[in-house]
């Protein structure tokens, strides 16, 4: 790290740090942050509403953070609050947690500063702006900074939460969760457990930018996750689960993605896994189901794809133009998708979210990068600058990853495949990013034996190499959905991710399973 | 890292004042840390975060209802709307008779907790180095791993990282009191090319103290095991004795001892239930949790409760013996708590959990594992645990990489398969046990070997 001259004292973790975590003044809150949060900022995504921190004391910030030679900067400013009711064992209980902070990053050279202070106070800010500008700074640099101004952004998307998570009372929620616990309860006589939770997430951001950017956007996340147990007569214990999570309000939950459906789902899946076989193990065919499966390709390409891992040389690195996946299949990374977990109108570094095509019809057509990495690459920032909160830095990541629909009708995928796994709906998964490596748990499979879906199977794997998978799809259905999980991508940051696809086939893929080994199946070599 | 009375203070003054405002009981917890974190490539910086970060979480209960909250502002005017809201929401939780917040009466460890330094993992030498030292750290981290071989051809990630932390606790029944907990490690995802072939290594390493950790070490295993994999290929589809490497082994009991959570068992959620005194694994298992062990990396004085950190014999010769316990399930299950409420920072109410969970080692060499065996495989990668393990049915299919057995050694790589079984029958067939004792994080073991595992291939 270089350093100024002004700067010569060993910077020991106390002194870069030793801006007292919290100003005993820090901003005022009101009981009921989310109140709070909603009333001062509308509800609305990007509007011109009140800062959370006024656009003077920014402007110092950004200007201090700058004085000392810094390529770019940005003073990110968030508070949050989290409110879940959680049913477990019949009993309904509620947590809150409240946050609030602001991150400071300078880049110099290619090279990030980054450190956060929970206090909004203006000394406060001013003096982790000017430790992370001294950390950026150079021997040459004078103190005297630029000038800068700073332009309020307006947002073209506009993500709505409906109702205001703040009309409804506590009490109705845990009403609501206790019908839904009895619903889940009362479906099958082998029901042992039930646990469920239901969690609205509001996250008020401002962001002010040595590119005289403020942004100022609301961030919402509404989750509900399902969980039922049951045992049989022979002892056999399973657990089925479902989720939604999406950028909206209750408002969001009907029809499939309504609550109910959420537990039913939930028990037909632990029914299933009670009176699963083991799955087979080989390389077969695999027909992937249409939505949430799309975790595969999240998996096996997306992250592949994010510009940080390009520049480190990925198994996607310089393949721009080139063939990557089998001709008919286009991949797209979309962050301006309305209700989805990972759309926003400006990412956390100020850019515009945008719908990106990756791969068209086989070939690559461009990568995922925030801002940094771009730089390193010479390519622009497709705003996938994501960070999980303001104790973070930006990295690239993606938002609601998806295959495109093709022109197969799903029922003749299924129908063309002798034998074969189909999947319904994936578990997580992880990729090695270096040898293209990737799993996927499936939570909800059949086997296919003679063209159609018959028995469900448990215990079943997914994996294979990403360009090699993209390669061997062989059918692409015309049944596109895109599917609002309420996972987290965990890429040393947790955020929130959509993930989609049609019905899709890949020939040859390794079907790990406790059962029966398969072998010289149909479209088993890739 | 300084201790701050002020925040003893105010973890005393927030349970006060639930109490006051009419809880039975009330419990604040609150932690103060720091966190460095270095990225490096191409032997430069690419990223510091340099952090910290302090707030309180409060249990408030009444009527035998408990409510959850937690705030990073700590200004008493904050802390007060808190409790005030959290008095508020009580009353629409649900009663349940075994909720408590504990009292001396559960086994209390007199004194500042910050005294029983044999019960420490802190090291203060986190915090006098400076932040260019640890930045040189980070860089030789990935130096020793490029430096290693022509054949490393890059780095996905190297990062260093440390932190330090303080915790408060005090609650109205009279616990009180402090203690500090410190770890530095980094880690090394390597590339290492040969022709048209790329492979990945990936080193962990993390120490109590900053001088037992050792950067080299983790760049140059790293490299290493990333070069091993060069030239791997699936096999066919069989059935065959497996040596498990400790750093598979390692998150496998991980899985496990989560399944031996008193309160998954008492919710009918795991398949341990009703098992205590029955043989459920190879009579040459045990399983141990001890959150005392001299130089753990997770041995605390007490845990997120105030409750005495033990050593628990969970497993003995294949018996299981008891289950983790924290004060609402021991209250639940008649028994005392085991100190196994964890929860590391202020954000979380925490939940039972292993501290240094151990499987004892054995006699062999871990060559001698390996002679015994004609054809198998020896696992050294497990990859996606989180999405190929069923926690609940303990059905597991896993993608790994190792190395072929042949005729008694080690012969030639492997990748691109997958093991498959059930953790409940993989306990079972258990048969020989390394000298080898191997800690990663806080779970050790040492190499051992299962009669047979389903490999699926291609």
């Amino acid at each position: 790290m270089k350093q100024g001259k002004s700067n010569q004292r060993q910077m020991t973790r106390r002194e870069f740090l030793g801006k007292g975590a919290i100003g005993a003044a820090a901003l005022g809150l009101s009981p009921v942050l989310l109140n709070t949060l909603l009333v001062s900022t509308g509800c609305k995504s990007g509007g011109i509403g009140d800062l959370i921190i006024s656009e003077d004391i920014l402007k110092k910030a950004v200007e201090l953070l700058m004085a000392r030679g810094a390529d770019f900067g940005d003073v990110f400013i968030e508070r949050a609050a989290f409110d879940t009711v959680f049913s477990d064992d019949r009993k309904i209980n509620t947590s809150t947690l409240i946050e609030k902070g602001v991150g400071i990053r300078s880049v110099k050279a290619g090279k990030t500063f980054y450190a956060y202070t929970a206090s909004f106070e203006p000394e406060e800010i001013y003096e982790t702006a000017r430790f992370v500008a001294d950390a950026a700074a150079q021997e040459s640099a004078t103190d005297a900074g630029p000038v800068i101004t700073l332009t309020r952004q307006t947002a073209e998307l506009d993500f709505p939460i409906l109702p205001d998570p703040e009309s409804i009372e506590a009490q109705k929620k845990i009403e609501m969760l206790q019908g839904l616990t009895d619903r889940a309860f009362s479906a099958d006589r082998r029901v042992t457990q039930v646990s469920q939770f239901f969690r609205e997430i509001i996250r008020q951001v401002n962001l002010a930018t040595s590119s005289g950017k403020i942004i100022k956007q609301t961030l919402g996340l509404t989750e509900f996750y399902a969980s039922t147990y049951m045992k049989d007569a022979e002892d056999n214990l399973q657990r089925g689960g479902d989720s939604r999570g999406a950028f909206a309000g209750m408002d969001f939950f009907t029809g499939e993605n309504s609550f109910e459906a959420i537990v039913d789902k939930s028990v037909s899946r632990a029914k299933g896994l009670l009176e699963a076989v083991d799955s087979p193990r080989g390389a077969f065919p695999v027909v992937l189901g249409p939505g949430g499966t799309g975790v595969i390709f999240h998996e096996s390409c997306g992250h592949g794809m994010e510009a940080d891992y390009i520049y480190k040389g990925s198994n996607f690195a310089g393949k721009i133009g080139k063939q990557t996946a089998a001709k008919g299949v286009t991949l797209i990374d979309d962050g301006t998708i309305p209700l989805m977990p990972g759309s926003f109108a400006y990412d956390d570094e100020g850019t515009p979210s945008q719908r990106t095509v990756l791969i068209q019809d086989g070939v690559q057509r461009n990568y995922l990068c925030d801002l940094v990495w771009a730089e390193k690459l010479g390519m622009e920032s497709t705003g996938s600058g994501r960070r999980q909160s303001y104790r973070y830095a930006p990295i690239p990541r993606m938002r609601n990853t998806f295959i495109d629909k093709g022109e197969i009708d799903p029922k003749d995928i299924v129908a063309n495949t002798k034998r074969g796994i189909y999947v319904a709906q994936a578990g997580g998964g992880q990729v090695d990013v270096i040898t293209g490596n990737f799993m996927m748990g499936v939570t909800e499979g059949y086997l296919i034996e003679d063209g159609k879906i018959t028995r469900p199977i448990k215990g079943a794997t997914l994996s294979g190499m990403g360009i090699k998978a993209l390669e061997t799809i062989d059918m692409v259905g015309s049944d596109l959905k895109i599917f609002p999980g309420a996972g987290r991508c965990g890429k040393t940051q947790a955020v929130p991710t959509g993930f989609g696809m049609p019905t899709t086939r890949v020939r040859g893929m390794l079907v790990g399973g406790p059962g029966v080994a398969w072998e010289d199946i149909e479209g088993g070599a890739a | 890292m300084k201790q701050k009375k002020e925040y003893m203070d105010l973890a005393v003054y927030a349970a006060e004042l639930a109490k006051k405002s009419g809880a039975d009981a009330a419990e604040a917890y609150i932690t103060d840390s720091n966190e460095v974190s270095i990225d490096v490539s191409n032997r430069e910086v690419e990223l510091v975060n340099s952090s910290s970060d302090a707030g309180i979480g409060i249990r408030v209960l009444k009527d035998q209802k408990m409510a959850f909250g937690t705030s990073n502002d700590l200004s008493k005017s904050s802390i007060k709307d808190m409790v005030l809201n959290l008095i508020h929401k009580v009353p629409f939780h649900t009663s349940d008779e075994f909720n408590v917040i504990p009292g001396k009466e559960f086994g209390y460890l007199e004194g500042d907790w910050s005294r029983y330094t044999d019960l420490l993992s802190y090291d203060p030498k986190i915090e006098a180095v400076s932040v260019q030292d640890k930045i040189k750290r980070a860089i030789l981290i990935e130096a020793s791993a490029l430096d290693y071989s022509p054949k490393v051809a890059g780095v996905m990630r190297v990062r260093y990282l440390d932190q330090e932390s303080y915790a408060y606790l005090a609650n109205s029944n009279g616990i009180a009191g402090c203690f500090p907990t410190s770890g530095c490690g980094g880690f090394a995802n390597v590339r290492a090319v040969e022709g048209n072939d790329s492979q990945s290594g990936t080193q962990f390493g993390i120490k109590v103290k900053y001088d037992d950790f050792d950067p080299v070490w983790v760049g140059k295993r790293a490299a290493e095991k990333a070069i091993g994999m060069l030239g791997a290929k699936p096999i066919k589809s069989c059935e065959v004795p497996m040596v498990v490497s400790p750093e598979v082994g390692t998150p496998l009991f991980g899985y496990i001892v989560g399944m031996l959570d008193a309160d998954l068992v008492q919710k009918g959620k795991s398949l341990f239930a009703d098992k205590v005194g029955e043989r459920v694994a190879a009579d040459i298992f045990t399983l141990v949790d001890d959150g005392k062990l001299k130089g753990g990396l997770s041995t605390n004085p007490v845990d997120r409760e105030g409750i005495p950190r033990q050593a628990t014999p969970l497993l003995v010769n294949g018996v299981l013996k008891t289950y983790l316990y924290d004060c609402y399930t021991a209250h639940k299950g008649k028994t005392h708590s085991t100190g196994n409420r964890t929860g590391g920072s202020y954000r979380s109410i925490g939940g039972i959990g292993s501290t240094n969970l151990y499987f004892p080692q054995g006699e062999m060499n871990p060559e001698d594992i390996l002679k015994g065996i004609k054809d198998g495989f020896y696992i050294t990668v497990a990859f996606g645990l989180h999405a190929g393990i069923d926690d609940i049915s303990g059905d597991f299919s896993i993608p790994a990489a190792g190395f072929k057995i042949e005729g008694g050694q080690k012969t030639y790589p492997i990748r691109g398969i997958n093991i498959g079984g059930n953790l409940f029958d993989f306990l079972k067939s258990i048969d020989r046990v390394g000298n080898d004792m191997t800690w990663v994080q806080s779970i050790g073991c040492p190499t051992f070997s299962v009669e047979s595992i389903k490999i699926g291939g291609v």
